[in-house]
């Protein structure tokens, strides 16, 4: 456990430099900071709140140059303090170094870093020479005796070895799983510069018009501008520059994106088109890899393809499109190709691949647990598996479904809504949903819930199925039992449970349980060599999605269980990397801001973002949708596009909360 | 809400800004991005600093411009900190910013020198040459000059080509020290879509930039005894150029300028204004024509070369609707060089057209190859109001000392008042309407003004009584957001109007991209010219093109009749589609990512 010798973190003063090293008490919020990589010792660290030098032999005045130097490189010129009182900083600090400078120029520093913090534009400017000040006004007198050995000798002295890595984040990046720079595609935004906008979203995958529409959005969750008024419509902002830029992809993506070529033998194959494969094939195609993609169904896109309802996703023109960057780039997509029974993993080996991506999904729906639903009945399928009918079968394929007059899914997901949102576009007339908690505990995005509410959806909260009711073989109708709401338990949420004697009858022709989804892994065998873990799910290491399987990387709801598109999608990106390094170096490399964020993560409740001053009310764009009444018998897309006055007027509301960390170590 | 501003209590409602309560009481705050009556605040400059004192917080620095006023605070603007604050921020911004002032075109006119003295700036620290050397100077427009180490990223250029104009030609490029507002995808200025409306040049606080100077060039001419010089003046040049002298907004300066540029020496001074009355005969002509023929309907007015080049460049396959007429300024130039030189004796090869525009597009109309005959332009140079008091200046002319003097010529010396109004929006219109009232009914239109298509609104709809012919609707829009409103109804099939005027400037030629600028502020002077420009046009003995009795004896003695064939030869003009997509690959967009 790191040992904090000296520092300031939001103006508490750590100061242990009288103590030897085996007095300093461990401090647990610095349980990960001992090594940076393997083997190096972190010396110091530096953020947007203050500094800790974890080592007495670091030159504070290297620590300083490394970190502002960032600064006044991700300034972005707009405003004066930060623009130019970095750029300063980091010359006065230089010329200390080289020792032309005296102790007097601290005073300077002082008022600049002062002036920075207290008068800059943005996010970054605000933070970008906290530390530096702090260091200034608590430890003074280790720079002045520094500086003292830098002009003495002349700049020559040997400061001892160290050396820094920075990283550049902000709030809703790191909550981010793709990690997708959104400040910056907001700046481009303001910028007007709108392809500048996408590119940005596009280094991190290719689905930028999927994710500007189903994304659930971490981002916004982390988002600032939430104390203030409400989150930047970040989504909404993405969904604007993917979709102004649609009809130019095919030109994007030309051979000339790719680097370097990597020898014909380094084939790579991906299993499964889903947002996870289709991330990680792209990438290793950016790299240079060929790549082959493998789709058990008869069109591309997995979980996001089947599972997202039309009227949120349109298949053909956005979706499709950008699976096709795949092909695009050179990369093939066999479909009507499954696992297990096309071909196996040994297979795969001996056709020549020397490194396979398993990104297989988790689609099989679970069952609801109850008497009933043993046999199969007609009227009683799983939530995936209806939304897998209708979106493929039926729209694609033209097969007709018979959904009878009344409706009763159970379930408070975003599955469970777009399964009684589709069921009205296909005509049922009298559409339930069951969930046994309460609307507020819902884990449903809110947005989901107000439309299916709008378009007519009656819904039964605190209530639980307990028996199908089925005759000759087809359902007739649910016993549910109403819920009460027991004390909160330690993590805050209410047991609930069946109240006695409550139990009523609804009848209906479909009953759909949408409670969760697991892997289908019947197209394991043994002889795959790959392990499941106790939920069912494949096992991989947690960062390097690395199997059991040597040259076998997995990713995606297969991995994590029923997730989301864009943890899917950053999962596809990491297992690139992590293939990339296996294929050049036989092994998985130190990733430098995975380690960042794991360091960042581990110190959060140091690192609360709070915003101080006064900030105006701007409140967020509303997407035009179609009228409820109109749109609940259609599968056209809900929400419309925003016009480029909105876009630019929502951009503008971004406080472009950028932070700086930077991490000093032995080598 | 109630706070308190240096201990006096002020009134506000939600969410309005310290600096906007502080206006209302009185309270000076120094600011230099802010464009207030653009409503543009972008917060960067950082200048307009107070301090705060909130309960439950520490005292706090913030900007005025963007910090809404709460209930219980309190503001204090002259404290010592924010004293000190405020001289830092501006010695900081002089950091990076090209301090040759001596040499700039904003010298003494500069609001970034205003704000350092405002702050009680005595020092400057930390200018450095490499803080700013890496930067843009485009020179490739023949209107606008671009000169980047003298920005300081007010954006107040990129909101106003964006936000009124509609253009969005100007971007921010790069970071850091390194920022600057570029064109957009990356092109020069010159072979972007830039309009060469100048909005931008009336808005910057410095010199980053400003009109194209040819002032040079003028002197040649007048200094060279080989040349014979006609200089012409726009209608909305003289209520402006006093401005630029200290005299009263809307001060009718005609006859100043007439002595002044003869006194410079200029052989001959006439009036735009004197084409302005041709333009409508020719324009009014070819309107009843395409009514009567068929024709590509609703026509619309050519007179403002930035809103040719918005057409051309946005809209190709809607130029035929857009009048052939040349300009006044291009008709002007082309019949100096041959009635006039002709009734004058003297030979044409010697004459040189220089025109005082309140524009710089009609710096790039002056160029353009239709504008050619022979290899001979009809206009040989183009100054801005702003460079003809430039002009004045360096040859030690003040305006406001000069005796008035009037044009002197028997051929092109007179105008209506008809031609003067074409220095506002709504003035083509008004003007053209007063013609083809006469023209359709036999009677002029009763009252002479024709007020329906005054006023300041984007775009203005009037139904016009041609008596027993009926009735024309027309549409008169000025700015280019309000042009691409036109435009996009055409295209929809949408516009019911038969005759459109579009000015490309907010305003029309007062509020033109050459005109005198004001300080902190885009068009607090409309008012006044606008007023000015009426004014005169009532003092005329005659209000309507075709009572001028030049007009009357020009198509007499040289053109024929309107759009005749010698009018076609030299008053007519072609259009070009000029529209350019710019495709970027990803990887040059990725590689810009990585830098």
């Amino acid at each position: 456990m790191a040992k904090v010798i000296y520092g300031v973190w939001k103006g508490q003063v750590y100061d242990n430099r009288d103590k030897q090293l085996f007095e300093i008490e461990d401090s647990p919020d610095f349980a990960e900071f001992d090594e940076f990589d393997p083997g190096n010792p972190i010396k110091a660290f530096m953020g947007g709140k203050g500094f800790f030098v974890f080592a007495k032999d670091v030159s504070l005045l290297d620590i300083a140059l490394c970190y502002t130097r960032r600064t006044a490189h991700e300034s972005c010129g707009k405003c004066t303090p930060c623009r130019m009182g970095t750029r300063i900083l980091e010359d006065r600090l230089e010329s200390l170094i080289a020792g032309e400078a005296g102790p007097e120029t601290l005073d300077e520093i002082g008022e600049l870093t002062d002036h920075i913090t207290s008068t800059s534009l943005c996010g970054l400017g605000q933070t970008a020479a906290v530390a530096l000040g702090e260091m200034l006004t608590h430890f003074r007198d280790e720079l002045e005796r520094e500086i003292e050995l830098q002009r003495a000798s002349g700049g020559a002295r040997d400061r001892g070895q160290q050396s820094c890595s920075t990283y550049v984040t902000a709030p809703c990046i790191e909550e981010c799983p793709s990690k997708v720079d959104v400040p910056r595609y907001i700046d481009y935004i303001k910028d007007g510069k709108f392809t500048h906008s996408v590119g940005v979203v596009l280094q991190k995958y290719p689905m930028a018009a999927t994710c500007g529409r189903v994304c659930v959005r971490f981002c916004e969750m982390a988002c600032r501008r939430t104390q203030v008024d409400e989150a930047v419509g970040i989504k909404v902002l993405k969904r604007f520059v993917a979709d102004k830029e649609k009809y130019v992809t095919d030109r994007w993506f030309t051979p000339d994106l790719i680097a370097e070529r990597k020898p014909a033998e380094l084939k790579v194959a991906v299993i499964g088109s889903g947002p996870a494969g289709i991330s990680a094939a792209y990438h290793l195609l950016l790299k240079g890899y060929p790549v082959e993609v493998f789709e058990s169904m008869t069109e591309p896109g997995g979980m996001a393809a089947v599972g997202i309802p039309e009227y949120r996703l349109p298949k053909e023109d956005v979706l499709r499109k950008e699976v096709s960057i795949i092909e695009s780039l050179g990369g093939r997509i066999h479909y009507n190709q499954r696992l297990g029974q096309h071909f196996t993993l040994d297979d795969l080996r001996d056709r020549g691949f020397k490194a396979i991506f398993l990104g297989v999904g988790a689609h099989k729906g679970k069952g609801l647990g109850i008497p009933g639903e043993e046999r199969s009945v007609a009227g009683y399928v799983t939530g995936v598996k209806f939304l897998l009918f209708i979106n493929h079968y039926h729209i694609n394929m033209g097969l007709p479904m018979e959904l009878g007059e009344r409706m009763v899914v159970v379930g408070g997901g975003n599955v469970a809504m777009d399964c009684v949102r589709s069921a009205l576009r296909m005509g049922v007339k009298d559409v339930h949903l069951v969930y046994r908690r309460t609307r507020e505990s819902m884990p449903a995005d809110l947005e989901e819930i107000e439309a299916a509410e709008k378009e007519g959806v009656h819904f039964h909260y605190l209530t639980h199925p307990t028996r199908l009711v089925t005759e000759d073989g087809k359902v007739q109708g649910i016993e549910l039992v109403e819920m009460e709401q027991g004390e909160p338990d330690a993590s805050g949420r209410r047991s609930v449970r069946p109240r006695e004697g409550s139990e009523f009858m609804l009848d209906c022709d479909f009953v759909i349980p949408a409670i969760g989804q697991a892997v289908d892994h019947s197209f394991l065998s043994p002889e795959d060599s790959i392990e499941l873990n106790r939920w069912g799910l494949i096992k991989a290491d947690e960062t390097s999605l690395v199997t059991d399987r040597p040259g076998v990387f997995a990713g995606g709801d297969a991995v994590t269980g029923p997730a989301t598109l864009i943890q899917a999608m950053a999962q596809g990106e990491r297992a690139a990397r992590s293939i990339d390094d296996y294929l050049t170096y036989g092994r998985v490399r130190f990733d430098k801001n995975d380690r960042f964020s794991q360091l960042l993560r581990s110190i959060r409740m140091l690192n609360p973002e709070y915003v101080d001053k006064p900030v105006k009310h701007i409140y967020r764009i509303k997407a035009q949708e179609l009228d409820p009444e109109e749109r609940k018998r259609i599968f056209e897309e809900v929400e419309k596009p925003i016009r480029v006055e909105e876009a630019y007027t929502e951009a503008n509301r971004c406080m472009r909360c950028y932070r700086v960390y930077s991490v000093t170590t032995e080598k | 809400m109630q706070g308190l501003i240096n201990g006096k209590p002020v009134e506000f409602t939600e969410d309005e800004t310290i600096l906007s309560v502080a206006r209302r009481h009185g309270v000076f705050i120094p600011t230099l991005c802010e464009l207030a009556d653009a409503e543009h605040t972008p917060g960067t400059c950082r200048v307009c600093l107070v301090e705060i004192r909130r309960e439950g917080h520490d005292p706090d620095v913030v900007t005025s411009c963007n910090t809404p006023m709460e209930p219980g605070m309190e503001v204090l603007t002259r404290t010592q900190i924010v004293r000190e604050k405020q001289r830092l921020q501006v010695e900081l911004l002089l950091g990076d910013h090209d301090q040759d002032c001596a040499t700039c075109v904003r010298h003494g006119k500069c609001e970034l020198q205003d704000a350092a003295q405002f702050v009680g700036l005595q020092r400057s620290r930390y200018g450095r040459r490499v803080y700013f050397r890496g930067r843009t100077r485009d020179e490739s427009s023949v209107s606008v000059v671009r000169d980047m180490t003298r920005c300081i990223r007010c954006h107040r250029c990129v909101h106003v080509c964006r936000d009124v104009q509609g253009t969005d030609v100007l971007v921010l490029h790069e970071k850091g020290l390194d920022a600057e507002i570029g064109v957009r995808d990356s092109l020069a200025l010159g072979t972007s879509d830039c309009i060469s409306c100048g909005q931008c040049t009336l808005v910057c606080p410095t010199g980053a930039l400003a009109e194209v100077d040819d002032t040079e060039q003028v002197i040649d001419f007048f200094y060279d005894p080989d040349v014979f010089t006609v200089v012409q003046m726009a209608p909305a040049t003289r209520i402006a150029l006093g401005e630029e002298f200290y005299m009263e907004p809307g001060s009718n300066v005609e006859g100043k300028m007439i002595t002044a540029l003869k006194q410079l020496g200029a052989d001959v001074v006439l009036d735009t204004n004197f084409t302005a009355d041709l333009v409508i005969m020719e324009e009014g002509t070819e309107l009843l024509g395409r009514l009567e023929n068929g024709g590509k309907l609703p026509m619309i007015t050519s007179c403002s070369p930035g809103w040719v080049n918005y057409c051309e460049k946005n809209y190709p396959e809607h130029l035929d609707h857009v009048s052939t007429t040349k300009s006044p300024q291009q008709c002007f130039g082309a019949l100096a060089k041959t009635y006039l030189a002709g009734k004058m004796g003297v030979d044409p090869a010697k004459v040189r057209v220089v025109s005082i525009m309140p524009c710089t597009a009609k710096k790039e109309e002056a160029q353009r190859p239709e504008m050619t005959r022979d290899g001979v332009p009809d206009v040989d140079v183009v100054l801005t109001t702003r460079e003809c008091a430039r002009l004045l200046k360096r040859e030690g002319v003040w305006l406001p000392d000069l005796e008035a003097s009037g044009f002197d010529n028997d051929w092109m010396g007179s105008y209506s008042g008809a031609a003067e109004i074409f220095g506002t929006t709504g003035g083509v219109m008004e003007a053209a309407i007063r013609t083809v009232h006469y023209v359709v009914t036999g009677q002029e239109l009763e009252g002479v003004v024709y007020a329906p298509v005054r006023g300041y609104e984007q775009l203005r709809e009037a139904v016009v009584d041609l008596g027993e012919k009926g009735t024309i609707k027309v549409c008169v829009a000025h700015g280019l957001k309000a042009a691409k409103h036109v435009m996009e109804r055409i295209a929809a099939g949408e516009a019911d109007w038969t005759f459109v005027e579009i000015m490309g400037c907010p305003g029309g030629c007062m509020g033109g991209g050459g005109q005198p600028r004001i300080k902190k502020s885009y068009q607090s002077f409309w008012h006044e010219r606008q007023q000015a420009i009426y004014r005169i046009d009532e003092r005329c003995e005659v209000r309507q093109s075709h009572n001028n009795p030049l007009i009357t004896m020009i198509y007499d003695e040289f053109l024929g009749e309107p759009n005749g064939h010698r009018s076609h030869e030299l008053l007519h003009t072609t259009y070009r589609d000029r529209k350019q997509v710019v495709h970027h690959t990803m990887k040059e967009i990725w590689d810009e990512l990585k830098a």
